[in-house]
C-alpha cells in the first residue's frame, strides 16, 4: 500500500454510513533508523467530513490569520477529526466486490475520533 | 560592489518576470498601442511581485523550504501536480522564447541568422547551467543585465513633453483600441510581472545562497530593489515606443524595432550597450526558467536539487534542465516566432499562480514554520487584496484571450 491509495479515500462506518474523506495521513518518525531519520509509522488519517480538498494544514494548529481564509477554511472543513490506524479495519482493494468503484477505507465498530490538532 | 551583488538574485529574478524576451517586445506593443495608459498595471505588478516573492523568500530563509516543496506540502498531490503541470507550461513555454530570444539578440548583434544562433544558445546556456557557480551566474547576468538601463536614458535623451506623458499616464482606452483589447493586454503585463517561475526562482535562489533567519534583510534588499528597477525598465522600453513608434504609426512585431527609439535618442553607442543588455537580460531569463523547470519537478518529486551540488549528487535535477532546453531547442526547429510562443503562456499562468500564491500566504502565517516572524496585519491584508486581483485576472484572462485573438 502507498499513500496515495488512502489519499482521498472515503471513509465509512462499520454500517456503511460515509463520514467524509482522508484529506491528509499523519505519521511519527519513531521506528528504527533508516539513513538520517527514523523510519515512518502511520500513526492516524485526517478525515474532513465535507470535502476532500487539502486544509492546507490548518488541521494542525489554531492558526486564525490570514483572515478571510482561514475562517472559510476552517468553515468548510469543520468536524474534521483523526482516526488511529489501528481503529481502520479494513481498506478494501480497489476490485472488491462490496466496494466497487473508487477507493473506501472501513473504520471498525466503536472507533475514536481525536482531535486532529498537534499539541505541542 | 558588494551591497550590489547582494541584491543580484533580486535583479536577475526582476530581469526573468519584466524584461524577459517576450516581455522586451510586449513593453514595445503596449507602448506603440496604448502609449503609457497601461502603465499603472505595471506598477500594480511590480506592488504583487514585491509582496509573493517578500513572503516567498521569508519562508526560504526561515524555514528553509523553498516554494515548490511547500505548495506539494500543503496542497497534495493532486492539487500540487495540477499547478505542477500549468507551472511547467509557462516555464517551458518561457525559456523556449528566451532561447529564441538569445539567438534573435545575437543576430541583432552580427547579422547572422537567428535559427543558427539557436543551437550555440542553448549549449551556452546548458554549460552554464552545469558548470558556472550560482553566485557567479546571478552576478554576470545581473549585472550586465543592468545595461538595459540604457532605455530609461533613452527616455531622457529623446527630450519629450514630461507633462504630455505624465498626462497619458492615466488608464483610459485609447479612441482606436477596444476595451476588450485594452484588458487583454492589462492582464498579460499583470501577468508577466508576476510569474510562477519568478518566485520558484526567488526562493530557491535563497535556500542556493544559504539564506537563515539572518538574512531577511538580504531578502528584503533584493525585493525592494530588484522589482521596482524591473517595471521601471519595462515602463521605460514603453515610453520609448509611445514617444518614437506611436506618432509615426509602427506596428510593433519584432526584438529588432526595439532599437529604433533608442537609435534616435542615443546613436550607435547606446545602440550597442541595449543589445548587451538584451543579451545579457534574456540570458539571464533562459538560465532562471531552466532553473525553475528543475526546481519545481524537484521540490515536487522529492528529489535532490541545487547547483550547490555537484551535478552528479543531482543527476535527475540536472536532467529535468537539459530535457527542457532539448525541447526549446526542438520548439524552436520548427521555425516557430519566439516571441509568439509566450502569448499563450498567460493561460498557464492563470492558473498556476492562484494555486502557487495561496499556499505560500498560508505558511507565512504559521508560527510552526515561521516562529515570531509570521506575516503582520498590514501585510495579510495586502497580500488577500493582491490574492483577489489575482483570482479575478485569472478568471478573465482565458475568456479575453479568446475573445481578441490574443490581443490581435
Amino acid at each position: 500500500m502507498i499513500a496515495s491509495d488512502l489519499l482521498d479515500a472515503r471513509v465509512l462506518e462499520a454500517d456503511g454510513q460515509a463520514v467524509g474523506w482522508v484529506v491528509d495521513l499523519r505519521l511519527v518518525l519513531d521506528g528504527t533508523t533508516d539513513g538520517i531519520l527514523a523510519r515512518p509509522r502511520l500513526h492516524g488519517l485526517v478525515v474532513s467530513p465535507r470535502t476532500r480538498t487539502s486544509f492546507l494544514g490548518f488541521e494542525r494548529s489554531d492558526v486564525r490569520s490570514p483572515w478571510p481564509i482561514a475562517p472559510l477554511l476552517r468553515r468548510w472543513h469543520r468536524g474534521t477529526f483523526l482516526v488511529h490506524w489501528p481503529d481502520v479495519a479494513r481498506v478494501p482493494e480497489p476490485d472488491d466486490a462490496d466496494h466497487p468503484g473508487p477507493a473506501v477505507v472501513v473504520l471498525r465498530p466503536g472507533y475514536l475520533r481525536y482531535d486532529a490538532t498537534l499539541h505541542r | 560592489m558588494k551591497r550590489l551583488l547582494a541584491v543580484a538574485l533580486g535583479i536577475l529574478t526582476a530581469i526573468g518576470g519584466f524584461l524577459d524576451a517576450g516581455d522586451l517586445v510586449t513593453n514595445a506593443v503596449v507602448g506603440s498601442r496604448f502609449g503609457m495608459s497601461l502603465a499603472w498595471v505595471v506598477g500594480a505588478g511590480v506592488i504583487g511581485i514585491c509582496v509573493f516573492a517578500h513572503m516567498s523568500g521569508k519562508v526560504a530563509a526561515v524555514s528553509g523550504r523553498a516554494t515548490f516543496e511547500i505548495i506539494r506540502e500543503r496542497l497534495g498531490p493532486r492539487a500540487a501536480g495540477l499547478n505542477l503541470a500549468a507551472s511547467l507550461a509557462v516555464t517551458v513555454l518561457t525559456l523556449v522564447a528566451e532561447v529564441g530570444g538569445i539567438a534573435l539578440a545575437l543576430q541583432l548583434a552580427s547579422s547572422v541568422d537567428h535559427r543558427l544562433w539557436v543551437p550555440v544558445a542553448a549549449l551556452a546556456v546548458w554549460l552554464v547551467l552545469w558548470r558556472v557557480k550560482f553566485e557567479i551566474m546571478e552576478n554576470v547576468t545581473g549585472l550586465l543585465g543592468l545595461a538595459l538601463v540604457g532605455f530609461a536614458v533613452a527616455v531622457f535623451l529623446l527630450g519629450p513633453d514630461w507633462g504630455e506623458l505624465a498626462a497619458q499616464l492615466a488608464p483610459q482606452v485609447p479612441v482606436e483600441e477596444d476595451a476588450g483589447t485594452y484588458w487583454y493586454y492589462a492582464i498579460a503585463l499583470f501577468g508577466a510581472a508576476m510569474t510562477p517561475y519568478e518566485v520558484f526562482f526567488f526562493s530557491s535562489g535563497g535556500v542556493e545562497e544559504g539564506w537563515t533567519a539572518k538574512d531577511l534583510a538580504t531578502s528584503r534588499l533584493n525585493v525592494l530593489v530588484g522589482f521596482p528597477l524591473g517595471g521601471l525598465l519595462s515602463v521605460s522600453i514603453a515610453a520609448c515606443a509611445a514617444l518614437v513608434l506611436m506618432p509615426a504609426g509602427i506596428q510593433v512585431d519584432a526584438m529588432s524595432q526595439l532599437t529604433l527609439p533608442v537609435a534616435q535618442a542615443g546613436g550607435t553607442l547606446l545602440v550597442a550597450v541595449i543589445i548587451v543588455g538584451i543579451v545579457a537580460a534574456t540570458f539571464g531569463a533562459a538560465l532562471e526558467t531552466a532553473l525553475s523547470t528543475g526546481y519545481s519537478l524537484s521540490q515536487y518529486l522529492g528529489w535532490s536539487w541545487g547547483k550547490f551540488r555537484r551535478p552528479a549528487q543531482a543527476a535527475r535535477f540536472h536532467l529535468a534542465m537539459i530535457l527542457a532546453l532539448v525541447v526549446a531547442v526542438a520548439v524552436l526547429a520548427t521555425n516557430v516566432d519566439p516571441i509568439a510562443v509566450t502569448e499563450y503562456s498567460v493561460v498557464f499562468s492563470a492558473v498556476a499562480l492562484p494555486l502557487t500564491y495561496l499556499p505560500i500566504l498560508v505558511v507565512a502565517n504559521d508560527p510552526e514554520y515561521m516562529g515570531d516572524q509570521v506575516n503582520g496585519r498590514a501585510m495579510n491584508a495586502v497580500a488577500t487584496v493582491y490574492l483577489v486581483i489575482i483570482v479575478v485576472a485569472a478568471v478573465a484572462a482565458i475568456p479575453l484571450m479568446i475573445a481578441t485573438e490574443a490581443g490581435g
